[in-house]
């Protein structure tokens, strides 16, 4: 099924970002999130990036003092996952700037943006990190602008 | 750049949750803070001010707290006309709401609205939150404005219909056989990125009928190359290698559809081959293609060079110090095993390593390697490995694994019956409630039948099995279905056991 969660958390397990792409009730999140992050944190530095979590894989990488993780499906290729971090960070490098945590935590609205950029229903939507960049700062000046009223598509290239 | 943007008392909520030294300390903070937010709700907020406090709802949500009496906030803001609203109204909706939730359907309207609006951001919002929200309630309403959406002028738009149609698909397996034709033409789409995004909807109709779909391979084999071969724009590299989602994908389809069928696996030799030189930069990104194609060598009808190719980069793999390399090295060769033992054979030490690395991950994979070289030959040895790591984990979707699994290798394999007695008195004893009924079923069985040979030796097993159940009587606790099986031993063939010596029957 492709990502089931984005799950970004601190080295000491504060949560900076959840992103769910399946229904799962809020108690069954908040244990998920408490289980896997608890096994994250715990991992030693040389062992894979990649772990069983039920019926399911969770692949995680350590930036800095924060760790990404990706819920995925026993048979995904775990590698390919571990890009699909990467991606996202490198995007997200770009666009802020040297990103670090604290531009997460203040403008996780904005990771979200630029996450809905990246992945739709858990799947990869757009391998371009020029496009991506180039769709959310497209995005960025509509907003900064007015936008009190509808305007017409065709002063805007997106 | 970090906060300047907020209020003053959001910025500070923030920084508080930014600071606190413990969970508990974040949770006092967001129940003051979804406190506020109830009553806030209730006051008539201007449209600034109202849609802070849906933003800082997000907030609470996003860190675990409930505060659905807001959620209503969200969806109405979706229905502004003012885009920044809209599109925070939208965000929210995805964060807090789901597609079994009771406000999603209140949505419906204004996303078949907003997806024929001219203003290409408002049509990309409502794709974006599409995909979390739809259900087989609304999936009707939406389908024919998302599919409307394959033909418009703006790549990103097509981009996103393909992806939620792809949500449809999972949806409602039924639609995945019209909207292949319809994604058949975007496969042709003159934008790699909406060419990408069919791929999944193809794939999931691959899987679905194949047959449908060996039609399309020639396709999918020309993309790979031109892929392959830098005939994409640049901006679609990562780190130097062109397109490598885009190429899993491909190759993903190209295992589905050449499984078991030799024309169709011929067509791909060609281009495997390739891409497997190709990827091989020494990067992750390199190794992630590699895996993918070697995962598809394997499961499409055998080439013998192919697979001898594919068995040298797992080599190359499995005796990496990276553990993800190992790791992956492990998987692809518990697939390369399944076409022939002999490609597992070289690598017999590194397994062995493998199951004792303190790397969980690792020995688990091995473990699941083992179990698929198990032949009559090592037998003995696998399970008995098996048997050790279920005596050790608590893990309870592990220990349901590996139960089905000992199981399955010992009605498989067993060397002799006085052996298979005594593995599936462990396995009922260290498996108990995880063991399936039938298994003790044919546990019964095979004493009471026996060999049908000799009755002497068919004696001496119950015999020893009645001795054997003997003398576990004094455990202090036994699982409700190896006592069952004791009980009825016991019953049938207890005065066999004159003088309760347990001994195994002469082989």
């Amino acid at each position: 099924m492709g990502i089931h969660f984005v799950l970004l958390i601190s080295r000491q397990g504060k949560v900076r970002l959840t992103k769910w792409y399946s229904a799962m009730p809020s108690k069954e999140r908040a244990r998920a999130v408490r289980e896997v992050s608890a096994v994250v944190l715990s991992r030693q530095q040389k062992q894979c990036n990649f772990l069983e979590y039920k019926d399911k894989k969770i692949i995680y990488k350590r930036y800095a003092s924060l760790y990404f993780l990706a819920c995925v499906d026993e048979e995904d290729n775990e590698l390919i996952v571990l890009e699909t971090i990467h991606h996202f960070v490198e995007v997200l490098d770009r666009y802020f700037g040297n990103v670090c945590e604290l531009d997460l935590i203040f403008n996780f609205h904005k990771a979200y943006h630029i996450l809905d950029e990246l992945l739709i229903a858990g799947e990869l939507q757009e391998p371009s990190k020029k496009a991506i960049l180039r769709v959310t700062a497209a995005q960025d000046a509509l907003m900064e602008g007015s936008g009190d009223s509808k305007v017409s598509d065709s002063k805007y290239e997106i | 750049m970090s906060g300047g943007h907020l209020s003053k008392d959001f910025f500070e909520l923030i920084k508080s949750i930014g600071e606190c030294k413990s969970k508990q300390e974040e949770d006092k903070i967001l129940a003051a803070e979804v406190a506020t937010l109830r009553q806030r709700f209730t006051e008539q907020l201007s449209p600034k001010k109202m849609k802070e406090a849906v933003v800082r709802m997000m907030y609470a949500e996003m860190l675990g707290h409930n505060a659905d009496f807001g959620h209503i906030h969200a969806v109405n803001m979706s229905q502004q006309t003012n885009l920044i609203a809209k599109r925070v109204g939208y965000l929210a909706s995805t964060v807090c709401l789901h597609s079994g939730h009771e406000l999603t359907t209140l949505l419906v309207n204004t996303m078949r609205r907003d997806l024929k609006s001219t203003n290409h951001v408002e049509v990309c919002a409502t794709l974006v939150a599409i995909p979390k929200l739809v259900n087989l309630e609304t999936l009707p309403a939406l389908m024919d404005p998302v599919c409307a959406l394959l033909d418009h002028p703006s790549e990103v738009v097509r981009k996103k219909a393909v992806m939620a149609l792809h949500r449809f698909c999972q949806l409602q397996p039924s639609s995945a056989a019209d909207l292949s034709e319809k994604l058949r033409r975007v496969l042709c789409d003159k934008d790699p990125a909406v060419m990408g995004a069919s791929l999944y909807i193809l794939h999931e109709g691959a899987e679905a009928d194949p047959k449908a779909h060996k039609d399309l391979v020639p396709s999918y084999v020309s993309i790979l190359k031109q892929i392959t071969e830098h005939r994409l724009p640049s901006s679609f590299d990562y780190h130097r290698t062109p397109a490598p989602w885009i190429q899993i994908k491909l190759l993903k389809l190209m295992a589905t559809l050449g499984t078991a069928d030799q024309r169709a696996s011929e067509g791909m030799y060609e281009v495997l081959l390739d891409v497997l030189r190709r990827a091989d930069t020494g990067i992750n990104i390199g190794y992630a293609i590699i895996y993918e194609a070697v995962r598809t060598i394997t499961a499409i009808f055998p080439n013998i060079q192919l697979l001898e190719t594919a068995a040298s980069h797992i080599s190359r793999f499995v005796s990496s110090d990276n553990h993800n390399l190992k790791y992956l090295g492990i998987k692809a060769l518990a697939g390369i095993v399944q076409v022939n033992q002999k490609y597992a054979l070289e690598h017999q030490l590194v397994v062995v390593d493998c199951l004792e690395d303190p790397d969980e991950t690792l020995k688990r994979k091995t473990l699941d390697l083992l179990y698929r070289m198990t032949n009559a030959g090592n037998v003995v040895f696998v399970v008995d490995k098996l048997i050790s790591h279920l005596r050790e984990t608590s893990d309870d979707a592990f220990r349901a694994s590996l139960t089905e699994r000992i199981t399955q290798l010992a009605e498989r394999y067993a060397p002799d019956n006085s052996w298979f007695i005594r593995t599936m008195n462990c396995v009922f004893e260290l498996g108990g409630e995880l063991v399936r009924p039938d298994v003790a079923h044919n546990l019964m069985r095979l004493i009471a039948e026996g060999s049908g040979e000799d009755d002497e030796a068919d004696m001496a097993l119950r015999r020893f099995a009645a001795a054997t159940y003997y003398s576990m009587l004094d455990r202090p606790i036994l699982p409700d279905i190896l006592v069952c099986v004791i009980c009825w031993v016991l019953g049938e063939y207890g005065y066999l056991i004159g003088g309760g010596v347990a001994r195994e029957p002469e082989t």
